[in-house]
């Protein structure tokens, strides 16, 4: 595999301080790009934990803990060295969102990452599979689904991507997908991008079109919860990306825990945050 | 928070990373009998069995942790959601999930580095089984000691808390004390009216020093649901939000006991923890900071040094209770 594809290389997550280059309105989100120093790169599906705005001349605890966040994407070294650029994708929520959103350019955010498992170590067929992809994003889900589709074009495989949201606004990305090449569909439930209505449609009709397909869906539970079910009845796999609470994204709060089918508990921060879907007890998700 | 040095060498030159010395200052503490390189542990639940946090930060540059507390069986835990924030703190109701202590001593403390102190966390639902997990664990050599965690739900006695009734605390310490002749701690309940008299309980049993606080029994409620945030409804809370809590409960243990006091409660700053030395704790552990930042406990114990050097302390050990009190208190 070329360094290009990128996929299998695990990094060991360093803790650092993220230098803000740019906040950017993207629709009714925000794109952040940010500049870590000790950053080496991530896997498609890994995430990181952002601490909730900046690290200014008081230090704030309050909110205290970090929000973990997928890594949208990986745009390459800076021009200072030992440091990398990357970009994330967020809706003010919350406070912690809403800090974040307050960021300007050249303010300093904690961060902890890479972390978890993306799609490669969990789907250990993925490096080799020739059949087609299906991308499923659904809201700021979206955000997780970037670099694996640019990894699985780059390898040859036959990828659609499938965004679904509340309005077109909410397709958060969409240039930048666009900009991949592959076939994209879009999905609102207000119809004013793409199809109206969910995701789950387009789904189901790509499904029957696609035989031997697998399924990456991320996006609110309810919608990976539908996907899981529409891909279980092609027979095809489905992978998912959860998003449970989580304090520290590394293993050691178990606060992230999702059920598992077969009983007991995975955390979604170290076994995840991809998973087979087949894995996850759905009705145990709250 | 000072800034970490990563440096090996401070301003009075010669110390080295894992040395015992910053400068002229002497770091080491003794704990219940424990030596340690510096007075900065880690709390139980908050540093995993150690290797999560290795990515991190250098295990041997920390005073030690202690371990996720352990019961004889793997456990699992609460149902989702198990956390919840709060004002500058956090809610956890994870209910003691671990690994048990069969692949502790098989797995996690052989995956170790060389020359970290381990203590051993220990949770039962009656005494004889605490007694017989620390019986396990104290055999082993990489444990350097028990810290057994009275503060979580007691079956038999209805969801009352060993922490919180002085005569089952006493009958635990001194079953648990029977098991093991080597250091121990008790991690007491804040769920408690006078703090004071479980600490002398523990004096008494014949316990090494005493842990304090756990997290404090609180709620959070998500409105628009109209539903407790906790599937388990209640949790505990922890963060800097209970600091003046903890250090207000070491403060009145240490003049209850003689025994030594491990100070732990929402410290995010070596100047936080040194204010729970200064109220008479001889070490102290950083928790719930670990969540955001992992490499919090190495700074702390930096800064720790620095503030002793500044305030012409030869030993960070003579900082234990030096606490000026208005006369009469």
């Amino acid at each position: 595999m070329s360094a290009n594809h990128g996929a299998a290389i695990a990094s060991s997550p360093v803790r650092s301080r993220a230098r803000v280059l740019a906040q950017i309105p993207e629709g009714h989100g925000r794109r952040l790009r940010l500049a870590v120093p000790g950053w080496s790169g991530s896997a498609p599906g890994q995430f990181l934990m952002l601490g909730a705005g900046a690290e200014g001349s008081v230090v704030r605890r309050d909110p205290l803990l970090p929000r973990p966040m997928a890594i949208y994407r990986e745009l390459g070294a800076s021009e200072r060295a030992g440091e990398r650029v990357i970009e994330v994708l967020f809706r003010v929520v919350g406070r912690g969102t809403g800090l974040l959103a307050d960021l300007r350019d050249a303010e300093v955010v904690p961060l902890v990452g890479p972390l978890g498992r993306g799609f490669d170590a969990v789907d250990p067929e993925a490096a080799e599979a020739a059949g087609p992809a299906l991308l499923v994003g659904g809201g700021t889900g979206i955000a997780s689904l970037y670099e694996w589709a640019r990894v699985l074009a780059a390898r040859g495989r036959p990828v659609t991507v499938l965004l679904g949201a509340r309005s077109a606004g909410d397709l958060l990305g969409w240039s930048d997908f666009e900009a991949l090449g592959v076939p994209l569909v879009a999905a609102t439930e207000d119809g004013s991008a793409g199809v109206r209505g969910l995701v789950t449609a387009p789904l189901a009709d790509r499904l029957r079109e696609s035989p031997g397909a697998t399924v990456y869906a991320v996006g609110p539970t309810p919608m990976m919860r539908a996907c899981a079910a529409l891909a279980g009845s092609a027979g095809a796999r489905c992978y998912v990306s959860l998003e449970n609470p989580m304090a520290c994204g590394f293993g050691v709060c178990l606060g992230c825990a999702a059920p598992r089918s077969g009983g007991g508990f995975a955390l979604v921060c170290r076994n995840g945050p991809v998973f087979d879907a087949a894995e996850i007890d759905w009705a145990g998700l709250p | 928070m000072s800034e970490p040095r990563h440096g090996t060498s401070g301003p009075g030159g010669g110390a080295v990373a894992g040395d015992a010395r910053v400068g002229e200052v002497d770091e080491r503490v003794v704990l219940a009998g424990i030596p340690l390189r510096n007075a900065v542990l880690t709390a139980s639940g908050t540093f995993g069995y150690g290797t999560e946090l290795a990515p991190f930060l250098d295990l041997t540059r920390i005073g030690g942790f202690v371990a996720k507390s352990l019961t004889l069986e793997p456990r699992h835990g609460n149902p989702p959601p198990r956390i919840a924030e709060a004002p500058a703190g956090m809610l956890n109701a994870i209910s003691i999930e671990n690994v048990g202590v069969k692949a502790f001593l098989e797995e996690k403390l052989p995956a170790l580095p060389e020359g970290v102190v381990v203590i051993a966390s220990a949770f039962g639902t009656e005494p004889g089984l605490y007694a017989e997990l620390v019986a396990r664990v104290t055999a082993h050599p990489r444990v350097a000691g028990i810290e057994i965690n009275a503060s979580c739900p007691h079956v038999k006695a209805g969801g009352i808390e060993f922490g919180q009734d002085p005569k089952l605390l006493a009958e635990l310490v001194a079953t648990v004390r029977r098991a093991t002749a080597g250091p121990l701690l008790v991690k007491l309940s804040p769920n408690v009216t006078r703090i004071a008299d479980m600490a002398k309980v523990c004096e008494a049993e014949g316990a090494d020093g005493i842990t304090l606080i756990n997290a404090i029994q609180a709620m959070e409620v998500d409105v628009e649901r109209r539903r407790p945030v906790l599937s388990n409804v209640l949790g505990g809370l922890s963060g800097p939000a209970i600091r003046p809590i903890a250090l207000r409960m070491v403060w009145q243990a240490a003049q209850a006991v003689r025994i030594p006091i491990c100070g732990v409660g929402g410290i995010a700053s070596a100047e936080d923890a040194v204010k729970f030395l200064l109220c008479g704790a001889s070490a102290v552990q950083v928790g719930t900071l670990n969540y955001l930042d992992p490499t919090a406990a190495v700074a702390i114990a930096e800064g720790i040094a620095d503030y002793a050097r500044r305030h012409g302390f030869a030993r960070v050990a003579d900082l234990t209770g030096a606490l000026v009190s208005p006369k009469g208190k």
